[in-house]
């Protein structure tokens, strides 16, 4: 379980526990802790997914009517809290991406470079045990294809977009990215 | 290398977020019911996770949480709200009830029929239960769907038109509730789907009560009582 780099003002993973167990008992004070703690980090996914914000508020609010319904379906044996929550906002944010009018690449707004940011950024998956685990089996991917697995995650992009980013045919992504994701689970172990 | 199985990477292609969306939207469906597709996600999921901690956290503007609380109070208001619900499960509840009600040979249709089963179910907290409110055994209009454990009702409208100036309510009979039928709220919209909380609610007498659908007009019954024709309904267990 994390305990870093998941919230702000320090809380951690066990007090993010806490707080959907009093959700899950409709206590709206703690509803509001918790979107207080976890707010910036569901935005920051929804919105790099979405890139536009308008589409990003529609989806967090949504986000957050779902975490007050299902925090009592919230199993802290099964994940940390703050990797249930974002699970919800990136599954809600991709499905969303999918359906909604496609976004140029080139409309993306200051700020989310996705291209250049990756690579150095992966540094930080160190900061936790999994994290590293992740990152040794990413860094044996061949740079291109470890670059097209994680901009999919982070970006949510579909394998068109990929194409058109990594300018190659779409079929060409897919067996990447099977490869890789076989490569990665070779690696990362059961 | 190993390759992966036809699950296992449509799983990983799941969490990693590169299917279309039919493909997402069979992946869930499908998650509703195959344990080994379950475990694949759950496992990608778990793995994956770290990457999350790659997208920079952006504050959302001041007024979201405001919005978030609006969302929640007018859906305690008026116990109902229009919320993107899984119809593939709902799907799926129905073609379970189907079965289980054409074996047990118990496709009630009408009031009295349905009164005249009143058997005392066994409490089953953990059980999902639907019901049908239909018009005839081939058409149903409305299905309901509820979860006793996280105690949500959701209702669907499947066929019925909606006359114009008019609304459908949903209903909830129970001796234990008192002599009238008590108001679950309007089944609003063309997006069919509402989902309401019955928290305050013995599971028990949610489990046996008597639920009805009525047109009314806009807004809801008048009177607070179901005033059009209506629709019954007991729920069903599924299996």
């Amino acid at each position: 379980m994390q305990h870093v780099t998941v919230t702000k003002s320090g809380t951690t993973s066990s007090d993010l526990v806490g707080l959907l167990e009093r959700v899950a008992a409709k206590d709206r004070t703690a509803f509001a802790g918790l979107y207080e703690a976890t707010s910036a980090k569901l935005y920051g996914i929804v919105v790099r997914i979405l890139l536009r914000r308008d589409l990003a508020d529609e989806i967090l609010q949504e986000v957050y009517v779902k975490i007050w319904e299902k925090a009592g379906d919230f199993d802290a044996g099964r994940a940390s809290p703050i990797t249930w929550m974002a699970t919800i906002a990136r599954n809600r944010a991709l499905d969303e991406a999918r359906k909604a009018k496609p976004v140029s690449l080139e409309d993306m707004p200051a700020g989310f470079d996705v291209v250049s940011d990756a690579p150095l950024a992966l540094e930080l998956l160190t900061q936790s045990e999994d994290g590293r685990r992740l990152f040794e089996c990413l860094d044996k991917l061949e740079p291109e294809k470890r670059e097209v697995v994680v901009q999919a995650y982070l970006n949510g992009l579909s394998r068109e977009d990929l194409g058109k980013r990594f300018s190659r045919p779409v079929p060409t992504i897919k067996t990447w990215l099977h490869r890789s994701l076989s490569q990665l689970k070779d690696c990362l172990g059961t | 290398m190993s390759g992966l199985t036809d699950i296992d990477a449509l799983a990983a292609e799941f969490v990693l977020g590169t299917l279309d969306a039919s493909e997402r939207a069979t992946v869930a469906a499908r998650l509703q019911r195959e344990v080994p597709l379950q475990q694949a996600v759950h496992y990608w999921e778990g793995r994956l996770a770290p990457l999350q901690g790659l997208a920079q956290p952006v504050e959302p503007p001041a007024n979201l949480m405001h919005q978030i609380e609006r969302r929640l109070a007018a859906a305690r208001k008026t116990g109902v709200q229009s919320i993107t619900q899984d119809s593939a499960a709902l799907q799926r509840k129905l073609a379970r009830w189907r079965n289980s009600a054409i074996a047990a040979g118990a496709l009630a249709a009408s009031l009295a029929v349905v009164l005249g089963v009143r058997e005392a179910n066994r409490p089953s907290a953990d059980q999902n239960f639907v019901a049908v409110f239909q018009k005839d055994d081939a058409s149903p209009s409305f299905v309901m769907s509820v979860d006793l454990a996280t105690r949500t009702l959701s209702v669907r409208r499947v066929s019925a038109d909606v006359p114009s100036g008019k609304t459908y309510q949903l209903w909830i009979k129970a001796d234990e509730l008192g002599k009238d039928p008590q108001s679950l709220g309007l089944v609003e919209g063309t997006t069919t789907q509402v989902k309401t909380a019955i928290a305050g609610i013995d599971p028990m007498i949610v489990q046996n009560a008597l639920f009805g659908v009525s047109l009314e007009p806009a807004g809801g019954s008048p009177t607070g009582k179901p005033t059009g024709p209506t629709f019954h309904a007991k729920l069903i267990p599924t299996l």
